[in-house]
């Protein structure tokens, strides 16, 4: 962490500082064992499919990962705070039809209802931390509580309000084409298309990153994962940091939920279920710890890049779909695997 | 000049069982306190009141000749009462600079930690009390027990603690670590700090107490000044004291026992 | 470093020529010998569908489409995901193999919009089957293969009422597909009696069970249970077993247990859109596009359903849904 900060505080003389070099610092890091693995599987699919190649190919495999991204930004750091979201997947869903509902109901414009979705989505993060932190309940039965109510929820109010199991479109209304630009546009360089949330993928890695390693919440995060009572016991807030921590996931599935909407502009009630395992798979071979208290942001991010390569490479590759499911999961364990290797022999030779 | 911390006839209870009764205790500056007492003699109950986790359901906790009533620990931290736990004392998976700063990180703009600063710092205070670390990045979980316990005390020291609240720092190291505690503890009082030593242990507790309080199932067993007990005398009140006098007596038709099998 | 990939690609070449001469498969880079072969260049067709994994359904489909590219020297690739932007997804990376047509579901057409616009600008021909016929040609589709479920669905709540069911149940298995409603409201509208919808979910049979089983526990007047897939009709006849209840169990779609079982008279009556003929069609029109400017169905869609089977015809059916592409 942050290896080159360092060098000009160490007081000169002392020749055991040496021992530890950059190489080793290199080595320690969460998201290594990820960046070896995102390397290896990118030249395997690179070798055994030609249209993977294409720069075209590329830009939909980081469409892909930017999907799958954008939510493992929120839920890498949860997890490092020590927490789960299992309703990560369907509150992306209720998001987006938060907004769809208000904007096409009350015919307001459509960022009416996005600000509306966002302060919804918002609360619905509150509520998960609340009632993790109020009831003491392990987090995995919590929002898996809450999965389950946002899931019934998402096809209750919809079937309601609409008459069926969809939203209605709200492509012709006012402020679709200023917020599909925002949300679910797309960039050509050099002739190929990179969607936009590709971009945002990056800057909410940038700013994860630059939170968790460079100010003072991204301390409690990885203190209330690491060890909650004694970063209660030295003055952390623990309640607020955790909650904090459950309103981030619902910000970037906030974002997903807009993306979604402006890209589609209806949105199926019954969709985003199962999501929340891919996000925490992503987080999980970035190198982040499934008890809490160690990782990356970036390491979510190269995890999400995993993910991506593989669901996408798998058809780029042109093999039997009917094995997909196989191929992926015995990608996710060779990537996962590799990542073990390398975290472990750097423990055993630090 | 009234004591640093002050509690006179405090008492607390949990539903029907009482944990603490009438104890008072006062620790001035440059004083190690020592607090001894077997399991359920109430030794946690009164940290947890002093370090502002729990009120007193009775009696008076003055901080300074001031009465107080904490509402979290992060009160009484404020009024220069820093408690350190034996086994909570630090994230294990954090760098040493990180768990030393923890709570209380420096900052620059825009909430930017002040990264040089704190490694600096946590390497100059440990340097400062005689704890040579490598690397203050290294995970603070990869350091010995008592080097451990010696962090999360300068840590305590740096941020302006008066008074140091110590949980059994002795209690799960061997003679040399716990040796190294010690040291910093004598050394905490040579800077004009006031300690609060818990232990179960007078052999530990002796050497560095200049006065003692023992407790037995949440009252004051004895409350003396270093020059008035002796170690054999207090490691019999540990022992059990008169109780096991009359027991040993008893069972053996003999003298005194002096509890040769406390420790 | 020379060597080898050197050595490699005249293995290459060597592997692709003979497969070509087998005339079966092969690579892109072969085209004269194939033309030779078969009469046209080998095209590479993508179908991307919403199917779950491991669907008879979708497997019949699927079956078609082999069969067809089979015929007509077709590479077929075959891909797809339940979810609508996750399907959006595969077409997108069909476009980026620069495959020759694109045959897709419209089960979620706002999901499918995008992605067959730049289908469109990277000049694909796109056809779509099974649902969304509405949407298939404003999407840019050249032709669609399907039924339309409103139709089918009316033709579902004819023959329901005919076999004298008064009360039922419409068990949709996957929510948020528009086709499936559509189904329940046309059966609703012919009908005549009490239908109401019963949702759940697909994918965990046990789960089916029940919630009918619940379903007609709870209210013993119901005397039909129209499902909506054919993996559904025989769980729908066990709820009822366990039930206790004398309710008329009919299905949409068909596969080889359901002739058996329509033999019986457990089930009562069929709705078959033929998914065999969807997936053959679709890639056959693509062929026949490509190679000879042809278009089906004058930018309407071609219906290859409903058919009803019912206990008389089922018997002609079983030796072709014992090969499972009925």
């Amino acid at each position: 962490m942050a290896g080159t900060a360092t060098a000009p505080a160490r007081p000169p003389g002392d020749e055991r500082l040496g021992r530890r070099s950059p190489l080793r610092r290199l080595l320690g890091r969460p998201e290594l064992g990820a960046l070896i693995g995102a390397i290896v599987l990118f030249a395997f699919f690179s070798a055994v499919a030609d249209a993977f190649r294409q720069a075209g190919s590329f830009s939909t495999v980081l469409y892909a990962s930017s999907t799958f991204g954008i939510m493992a930004v929120g839920v890498s750091l949860l997890m490092i705070g020590g927490e789960f979201d299992l309703s990560a997947g369907v509150m992306v869903t209720t998001s987006a039809l938060v907004a769809a509902l208000v904007s096409y109901q009350l015919t307001l414009n459509v960022w009416a209802g996005v600000a509306v979705s966002l302060a919804v989505t918002l609360a619905l993060g509150f509520l998960n931390g609340l009632l993790y932190v109020r009831t003491g309940l392990p987090s995995f039965i919590v929002t898996l509580a809450t999965f389950f109510m946002l899931a019934g929820a998402n096809l209750g109010v919809t079937k309601a309000v609409t008459g069926n199991v969809a939203s209605d479109s709200v492509r012709d209304m006012d402020g679709f084409a200023s917020a599909r630009s925002l949300f679910a546009s797309s960039v050509d360089i050099g002739g190929v298309n990179v969607s936009v949330t590709v971009f945002w993928w990056l800057a909410f890695v940038a700013v994860a990153t630059w939170l968790l390693l460079r100010t003072r919440p991204g301390n409690w995060i990885f203190a209330v994962g690491g060890a909650a009572d004694a970063a209660r016991a030295v003055g952390v807030p623990v309640a607020r940091t955790k909650i904090a921590l459950f309103m981030g996931v619902a910000l970037c599935a906030w974002f997903l939920g807009m993306h979604l909407l402006f890209s589609y502009a209806t949105v199926q009630s019954g969709e985003g279920v199962g999501n929340e395992f891919y996000y925490i798979i992503c987080a999980v071979i970035g190198g982040c710890l499934l008890t809490g208290g160690y990782g990356s942001a970036v390491g979510g991010a190269i995890g999400a890049f995993i993910f991506g390569m593989t669901n996408k490479g798998i058809v780029y590759a042109e093999w039997n779909p009917d094995w997909f499911r196989f191929f992926l999961g015995a990608m996710l364990l060779v990537a996962t695997a590799l990542n073990l290797v390398v975290r472990r022999r750097v423990e055993r030779s630090g | 000049m009234s004591a640093l911390i002050g509690l006179a006839g405090v008492g607390k209870h949990y539903g029907n069982v009482i944990a603490l009764r009438d104890v008072s205790l006062a620790v001035d500056a440059g004083q190690v306190v020592c607090v001894l007492g077997d399991n359920g003699a109430g030794k946690s109950t009164l940290i947890k009141i002093i370090s502002g986790l729990h009120r007193p359901d009775a009696g008076t906790y003055e901080v300074a000749g001031e009465p107080v009533a904490f509402g979290s620990p992060r009160e009484a931290l404020d009024r220069g009462i820093a408690t350190v736990y034996q086994d909570l004392a630090v994230v294990p998976l954090m760098p040493v600079w990180r768990n030393f700063f923890l709570g209380a990180e420096l900052r620059r703009s825009f909430g930017r930690l002040d990264i040089a600063a704190m490694r600096r710092t946590t390497r100059d205070e440990l340097a400062g009390m005689g704890i040579d670390l490598r690397d203050v990045d290294q995970p603070i979980g990869t350091l010995s027990g008592g080097e451990r316990q010696c962090v999360a005390i300068a840590r305590a020291v740096h941020f302006g603690a008066r008074v140091l609240v110590l949980d059994e720092p002795t209690a799960a190291l061997g003679v040399k670590q716990a040796g190294v505690v010690l040291r910093y503890v004598a050394r905490a009082r040579a800077r004009g700090l006031g300690v609060v030593f818990i232990t179960h242990n007078p052999h530990h507790a002796y050497p560095v107490g200049d006065r003692f309080l023992v407790l037995k199932r949440g009252r004051v067993l004895a409350d003396r000044a270093k020059d008035a007990i002796t170690r054999d005398e207090l490691t019999a009140l540990m022992a059990g004291g008169a109780e096991l006098d009359e027991l040993a007596a008893e069972l053996s038709g003999t003298g005194t026992g002096t509890g040769a099998d406390a420790g | 470093m020379r060597l080898p990939r050197h050595a490699g690609r005249i293995a290459a070449a060597v592997l692709a020529a003979a497969l070509a001469l087998g005339g079966c498969s092969g690579s892109g880079g072969k085209k004269a010998e194939e033309k030779a072969a078969s009469g046209g260049p080998r095209l590479k067709i993508a179908m991307v569908t919403h199917s779950g994994q491991g669907d008879t359904f979708w497997d019949i489909v699927k079956k078609g489409a082999e069969a067809a590219a089979g015929k007509d020297n077709v590479q077929l690739l075959y891909s797809a995901d339940p979810e609508g932007g996750k399907q959006a997804q595969l077409v997108q990376t069909a476009i980026d193999q620069k495959a020759d047509g694109i045959v897709v579901t419209l089960a979620k057409p706002d999901a499918m919009r995008d992605v067959l616009a730049r289908a469109a600008a990277a000049k694909i021909p796109v056809v779509s089957i099974n649902s969304g016929a509405e949407a298939s040609a404003k999407l840019g589709a050249v032709a669609h293969f399907g039924q339309d479920e409103t139709v089918a669905g009316e033709a579902a709540g004819r023959q329901l009422a005919k076999i004298g069911a008064k009360n039922a149940i419409c068990v949709v298995h996957e929510q948020g597909n528009v086709g499936l409603e559509s189904r329940c409201a046309g059966a609703k509208k012919t009908f005549g009696g009490k239908l109401q919808n019963l949702y759940v979910t697909g994918t965990d049979m046990p789960q089916v069970k029940s919630a009918i089983t619940a379903k007609l526990q709870a209210d013993k007047s119901i005397d039909g249970v129209l499902t909506l897939g054919a993996p559904f009709a025989p769980t729908a006849v066990d709820a009822a077993k366990d039930a206790g209840s004398k309710a008329k169990v009919a299905t949409f779609d068909l596969n080889k247990d359901l002739i058996a079982q329509l033999e019986s008279g457990a089930i009562w009556f069929a709705v078959d859109q033929q998914p065999y003929l969807q997936g053959y069609e679709a890639v056959d029109a693509l062929w026949l596009l490509r190679s000879n400017g042809n278009a089906l169905g004058g930018g309407r869609p071609v219906l290859t359903g409903p058919a009803i089977v019912t206990k008389d015809s089922a018997a002609s059916l079983a030796a072709f849904a014992n090969r499972g592409t009925r």
